[in-house]
């Protein structure tokens, strides 16, 4: 979230991909850091998928990935 | 936030401390008053349970009462629509019978009169903290900064500061500032471009305590920003030209010592917090209030460091002649500030010269190369006659006109020589104008004359200017409203 | 520290700071993605750069040395000159 929020200042609109069990942990460091970077929550786990769950994954969550990049 | 008074039910409320034996002495009136239902609400400031009744309200906060700027108690409040209409201060039983319209306040053996005691929401002591507390009394936004924030980079973040470090604005600090002026902070002083936003005097005193000013020096800069954003001095043009131009400020009166300015050594340069911060505070308050910000509607080419604020003062008692203020009008105990849209400064050395007449014409010469050697009339300029170059002048009893108009003379120019192509250079006049001569200053007003600098250095400064006359800005001076 | 101020501006805008500029189409940009090289999250990626890539975006692939720390400031700074728009994956 930090490199999010560095590379907003620097003119390059960003987003991260977190899993779900970091939603709270990113509310609150974007509440302390003032500012909210565009966020993005997957299922979890993650690390014990297999590539062709986490391909799922992606496309599940790609147009909104898209969206966030987007005016 | 205007008013930020707690609405209140309709009806009668009273406000009482314990520690008060007026309030003590009524409390059967109160008791009678709330079983009749005449009142709504007792707010007590010390004791919760004082008096003990049911519509006895806790304000040992303070808060109802010093919004309501309850300065006695016993205190009643007529509330109608949740304001108050009417209040009656201290105890009286005729004129609570008619305040409250009845004619029975219950007991009847207890003293008819009595003047009440200071409510606590006035203490001296409490002053400072309810103020800071509940007081805002300002109009303004507050931005809280998050946790982690630095403060210092959050305004970075927010876009308000032109490159240097701003002084946090706090509600403490611009209060302060508002001090410094006797103006109201929700007057509108100007309409500020680009975006063409009203500008109140708060908001220029919180763009002044991020620029580093002091109190004393608002007016100035208040003064300043009306001049700006007139039609003449067209501060939009100046914000959108690709040239590197903005409104330089110099001040005449005795503000210029009272608030501590530099008229003498560097009296352009870094060093004095009020030549610093007074043309930084007017160039915030264009930028943060008005959206006037490079690389957006400020399209300048190269820009300056003088766009960051350019000010001074100048030296009227060291100067030989009457000041700029005084040569318009102006009395010596008049204080006035002179916008004018000007590039930053560039030094003319003259270490020869004895003869005024020889000064004239090689500070004339200097003159000539703003904006392009070439280009002539179009463009105004100030000099800065250093006190050495002023005391040649001086000795040979030149005035100030004279020199002005010398020096004018002296930048008369063949068109021949200024025509495009002339010299090998395509700048330059339309041939129409050749075979006569121009000077390079319009006559009658093209060059402004000051005085100042340090004591030493046979030097003198030149502040080239921005298009003159309608289609570009014309210089303006105004006299300060403290 | 301070944490309150009054706003020196029209008060337009959001108090807090505000996102960067988005993007208007993924034609033709450039799209940085951020590996914070925690396991699984280059699979991840790569489904992201192929669908990116679909629709007609340029793809440049990054990995920060560790995810415990920020990224360091040359990647930052060269993401930032080199991309449109940047997505950091996959934090877990």
């Amino acid at each position: 979230m930090h490199d999010i929020s560095d590379l907003e200042r620097r003119g390059t609109p960003g987003v991260f991909v977190a899993s779900a069990p970091f939603i709270s942990a990113a509310e609150t460091q974007s509440n302390a850091l003032g500012f909210p970077p565009a966020g993005l929550f997957t299922e979890h786990p993650i690390q014990d998928r297999t590539d062709e769950e986490m391909k799922v994954l992606a496309e599940k969550i790609f147009d909104d990935l898209v969206k966030a990049l987007l005016a | 936030m205007g008013n930020n008074r707690p609405k209140l039910a309709n009806g009668f409320v009273a406000f009482v401390k314990k520690d008060c034996p007026t309030c003590e002495l009524i409390v059967p009136v109160l008791e009678h008053l709330t079983e009749s239902q005449v009142l709504r609400t007792i707010f007590t400031q010390d004791d919760p349970s004082f008096p003990n009744l049911p519509i006895t309200s806790d304000d040992t906060s303070l808060e109802v009462s010093f919004l309501h700027e309850i300065e006695t108690v016993p205190t009643l409040l007529k509330i109608q629509d949740g304001v108050e209409v009417d209040r009656t201060v201290g105890w009286s039983q005729e004129t609570w019978k008619a305040f409250l319209g009845i004619d029975n306040l219950g007991p009847g053996n207890i003293r008819p009169y009595s003047p009440g005691c200071g409510s606590l929401s006035v203490d001296p002591d409490l002053q400072g903290i309810l103020q800071k507390k509940y007081g805002s009394g300002v109009a303004s936004r507050e931005v809280v900064f998050a946790s982690a924030e630095d403060e210092f980079e959050a305004m970075y973040d927010r876009g308000w500061s032109d490159g240097l470090p701003l002084i946090p604005p706090t509600i403490e600090r611009v209060k302060a500032m508002l001090a410094g002026s006797e103006r109201r902070p929700d007057e509108v002083i100007a309409v500020v471009p680009p975006n063409l936003v009203d500008l109140t005097v708060e908001k220029v005193a919180i763009n002044a305590v991020m620029a580093g000013c002091k109190p004393e020096y608002l007016p100035v800069v208040i003064t300043a920003l009306e001049t700006a954003c007139t039609d003449q001095f067209n501060m939009h043009g100046l914000l959108a030209t690709t040239m590197p131009v903005g409104p330089v400020i110099f001040i005449n009166g005795p503000i210029r010592k009272s608030i501590g300015m530099n008229s003498g050594m560097n009296l352009l340069g870094q060093g004095n917090r009020a030549n610093s911060t007074i043309g930084r505070a007017v160039q915030l308050t264009i930028r943060n209030v008005g959206g006037g910000r490079p690389g957006e509607v400020d399209r300048a080419t190269h820009g300056s460091p003088a766009k960051y604020g350019l000010c001074f003062a100048e030296d009227e008692e060291g100067s030989p002649w009457p000041s700029y203020a005084q040569d318009l009008g102006f009395s010596a105990n008049q204080n006035t500030v002179t916008l004018f849209p000007g590039e930053g400064p560039r030094m003319i050395v003259d270490q020869l010269s004895r003869s005024p007449d020889e000064l004239a014409r090689s500070l004339a010469k200097g003159i000539i190369g703003n904006i392009h050697p070439k280009l002539v009339m179009g463009f105004d300029a100030i000099l800065i006659i250093g006190p050495e170059h002023a005391s040649r002048f001086a000795e040979a009893g030149w005035t100030k006109d004279q020199v002005n108009e010398e020096i004018i003379n002296h930048s008369i120019r063949e068109t021949d020589e200024l025509i495009r192509g002339a010299d090998g250079i395509s700048e330059g006049l339309p041939e129409v104008f050749a075979g006569s001569t121009l000077p390079k200053l319009r006559p009658g007003g093209g060059l402004i004359i000051l005085h100042g600098g340090g004591a030493a250095g046979l030097f003198s400064a030149t502040i080239g200017g921005w298009i003159t006359g309608d289609k570009g800005s014309i210089y303006q001076t105004r006299e300060i409203t403290l | 520290m301070t944490t309150s101020v009054l706003d020196p501006t029209d008060e337009q805008t959001p108090e807090h700071r505000e996102r960067a500029k988005r993007i208007s189409t993924l034609e033709g940009a450039t799209i940085g993605l951020l590996d914070i090289s925690k396991p699984r999250g280059d699979v991840f990626l790569d489904t992201v750069q192929s669908l990116l890539e679909q629709k007609g975006a340029t793809v440049v692939r990054y990995i920060k040395p560790t995810f415990t720390k920020p990224a360091p400031v040359d990647l930052r700074h060269e993401i930032s000159t080199t991309c449109d728009a940047v997505i950091e994956a996959l934090a877990d």
